[in-house]
């Protein structure tokens, strides 16, 4: 294929590009629910995963809380605890304590006796008057309900500090901003969030004292970091951890895994007001999305109640957003990829379609063109079995056809050339033999008419002779007409005015008919352009249409011509139109009236080729004459001129 | 009148005779342009009447040599059939009339005076 990519770039251009418009249009759809799809998908399992994640880390601080109470109940049913309670012995009692403190390590932990007066702290002094002290909720219940009690619980520093002083002095968190519903937060946020237990202790049946322990989570990182541990197997997303736990107290994070800016827990910080509203207002778990200090992450959290029931705080988990986004941003770019790869086969497939079908297209056009050029044989290539192989098939159809209509026509054409050959030369046959008839009868004439001179002629032989005479003149007239009608030449058209050849015709035969006393005229039309015919030709045809009408029109009857601008067939033309009064033609004459050698005329008078010879020209010049007469009355010849030139 | 006839063919002159004489007109006859042309310079002519269509030199060629020898003197030329073209070369050679055969003597007679 010889045609440069885009000589017919309109038609492979729009089948390209409709191929690729289809393809990246289905590759938008598909990618924008795809994607939408597999996003919610994604976000929906992640809220869940988080829901479950939550429930992981309640489980998790629970079992601080049962570790706490477990012990706690096992130190109480030492038998050395309970005698040494039962009896008042302090000093015993702190002892049997010391090892339970070992083991569990908690941050407060002490004695009361079955009043409620703490008697012994692990990590304080007892100050002053124990019984001013009042006693944690923990301790009420466990007296109250002569069971172990464990749980959540909010205590003051002061009480905090009675118990644990240094203690006291880490649990104080500084707030770090103020949340959008000031309700006054101190600058430092001194209460503490703790959980614990409380086991009575028994003797002998009776109700000797409680024993109750418990940890501090301000501040606290081992359970947080437990839960990241384990929900979250610690895993990290560019360089972050993808979950994060926190312990509320109120709305203020004391504990969490959620690091600032600078790489800090951010403790002291504050949880959104729709968060604070529907979990520590509302007690209601919840799950979205949220900001979390900069990050957007998915959220679980659930309210904190104390032993008392009231809410004290709250528990949080949050995932990472940005990972699951990332798995969004992926299928994008996974669906653009293959979109734009689509459209690149869409390309490559519609360059090479668009190839096959137009080969024989372009051949088609090529060979057309060669056909304007004049050759009717041009290649068109092989034929398609497709639907542009009929269009191949017909178009060879087309140029064997033009090719035969070609030959035909040289063919009509060399015909035409032959026959008017053959005219000529006929034509110089009669012209040949005219001449030699000439001297011959030159002498018979001469002769006859000297003959004729002598006045000792008899009658007979006289009038003998005057007949040889008239038909020896009829012969002259014969070889005259004969050669006239051979001497049919070419048109040597000119521009000329018909109204004025007509004119000089007229001019011409004026005397005649002035002495015949034959009114002759002539009216022109004044709106005749300028014809193309043959000056002498075209006025031997007037002049023999006048000499006819002259002829046949007695003395007193009106000859007159008209001319006139009328078309034949869509061809402008001149009308000329000859009106005699005179004897008019039979009808039984009409069908003959244009044949060589008729004539109506007496005999010697015409010789019957003048009609003939004008029929002729008139005929050479793309004209056509009429008749119409009526015996007794007139004769109207009617000649049709084309304005063009459109010679046979 | 003292007439020189050319022409090939013997009976145009001898019908050109046959008139003439009659009218007791002095005639001198050629066959060919050169004869006539012989006759030209040794007599002077009233007139000469001449064939076109002859072999060898044709009537022009007559006029011609004619004019040289006999400028003044009319010539008559007897044709077949009247064709524009004779019209015009006959002009410009200075023939004086045409006469068509075939002609009847009053004809002929005619063009003579008429010369």
């Amino acid at each position: 294929m010889g045609l440069p990519f885009f000589k017919i770039h309109s038609l492979r251009f729009k089948l390209i590009a409709s191929m690729i418009s289809i393809s990246l249009f289905i590759g938008f759809i598909s990618m924008l629910i795809g994607v939408s799809f597999l996003y919610r998908s994604v976000v929906n399992e992640a809220g869940a995963r988080v829901g479950q994640d939550l429930n992981v880390a309640r489980v998790l601080y629970d079992r601080q809380i049962e570790c706490v109470r477990l012990a706690l109940e096992l130190s109480a049913s030492t038998p050395s605890l309970a005698d040494a309670l039962s009896s008042g012995n302090e000093a015993e009692a702190a002892g049997a304590l010391n090892a339970v403190a070992l083991k569990l390590n908690p941050d407060i932990l002490g004695i009361c006796d079955s009043q409620g007066r703490i008697i012994y702290r692990h990590t304080a002094e007892i100050q002053g008057n124990a019984l001013n002290a009042a006693p944690n909720p923990l301790v009420v219940k466990a007296l109250e309900s002569q069971a172990s009690a464990a749980g959540s619980l909010v205590m003051d520093n002061q009480e905090l500090a009675l118990e644990n002083p240094e203690l006291a002095r880490f649990a104080s968190i500084r707030v770090r901003e103020n949340p959008e519903d000031a309700e006054a937060h101190p600058h430092e946020m001194t209460k503490a969030l703790m959980v614990g237990a409380a086991a009575p202790v028994f003797s002998g049946g009776r109700l000797a004292g409680v024993i109750y322990g418990g940890f501090l989570l301000n501040k606290d990182t081992q359970i947080v970091d437990k839960i990241g541990e384990t929900v979250f197997k610690n895993e990290k997303y560019k360089g972050r951890s993808i979950g994060t736990a926190t312990i509320f107290y109120q709305n203020l994070r004391v504990a969490t895994s959620v690091k600032d800016s600078s790489g800090n827990r951010a403790i002291g910080t504050f949880a959104s007001e729709e968060v604070n509203s529907r979990v520590l207002g509302k007690g209601e778990k919840w799950t979205d999305r949220a900001k979390v200090l900069d990050e957007w992450y998915i959220t679980a959290y659930e309210p904190l109640t104390d032993i008392m029931g009231r809410r004290v705080g709250m528990l949080y988990v949050g995932v990472l957003e940005a990972k699951y986004n990332d798995i969004r941003t992926r299928a994008i770019s996974v669906f653009v990829k293959i979109i734009l790869a689509s459209a690149a086969i869409a390309i490559i497939l519609g360059w090479l379609i668009t190839r096959r079908i137009m080969a024989p297209v372009s051949h088609l056009i090529q060979a057309s063109a060669e056909i304007s050029r004049g050759n009717f044989t041009p290649d068109i290539g092989p034929i398609s079995r497709d639907d542009i192989g009929q269009l191949q098939r017909k178009f060879l159809k087309m140029t064997t056809a033009l090719k035969e209509r070609e030959e035909s026509q040289k063919a009509q054409s060399e015909i035409r050339l032959i026959q008017s050959e053959k005219q000529a030369s006929v034509g110089k046959l009669a012209a040949g033999v005219a001449h030699e008839i000439n001297n011959p009868l030159t002498a018979v004439l001469t002769f006859t008419h000297m003959i004729l001179r002598r006045t000792d002629l008899p009658g007979e032989v006289r009038s003998d002779l005057e007949t040889v005479a008239s038909q020896t003149e009829r012969v002259r007239r014969i070889v005259k007409s004969l050669l006239d009608f051979s001497r049919q030449s070419a048109l040597t058209p000119e521009s000329l005015d018909v109204n004025s050849l007509i004119q000089e015709s007229v001019k011409l035969l004026e005397n005649q008919a002035l002495i015949k006393g034959v009114s002759l005229s002539f009216r022109g039309a004044d709106d005749l352009p300028l014809f193309t015919l043959d000056h002498n030709q075209c006025q031997s045809v007037f002049i023999n249409m006048i000499i006819n009408a002259l002829d046949a029109t007695p003395s007193g009857g009106k000859i007159s011509i008209q001319t006139r601008k009328a078309s034949l067939e869509n061809a402008k033309g001149v009308e000329i139109k000859i009106t005699d009064t005179g004897t008019g033609i039979a009808p039984e004459h009409m069908d003959k009236l244009f044949d060589p050698f008729f004539t109506t005329k007496e005999v010697g008078k015409g010789t019957g080729l003048g009609l003939a010879v004008s029929a002729g020209i008139i005929q050479r010049h793309g004209g056509s004459i009429s008749v119409h007469s009526k015996l007794g009355e007139g004769t109207v010849f009617t000649i049709w001129l084309p304005m063009a030139d459109n010679p046979e | 009148m003292k007439i020189l006839i050319v022409d090939d063919d013997p009976i145009i002159i001898l019908s050109c005779r046959r008139i003439l004489e009659a009218e007791g007109h002095e005639l001198r006859v050629a066959n060919t342009v050169d004869e006539g042309e012989s006759f030209l310079v040794e007599e002077s002519f009233d007139l000469m009447i001449t064939d076109i269509k002859m072999p060898g030199a044709d009537g022009f060629e007559m006029i011609r040599r004619a004019g040289k020898a006999r400028p003044e003197m009319p010539v008559l030329v007897m044709t077949g059939y009247l064709m524009q073209e004779t019209l015009d070369e006959g002009a410009s050679l200075g023939v004086t009339d045409y006469i068509a055969k075939p002609f009847t003597p009053d004809e002929l007679l005619r063009a003579i005076e008429g010369v």
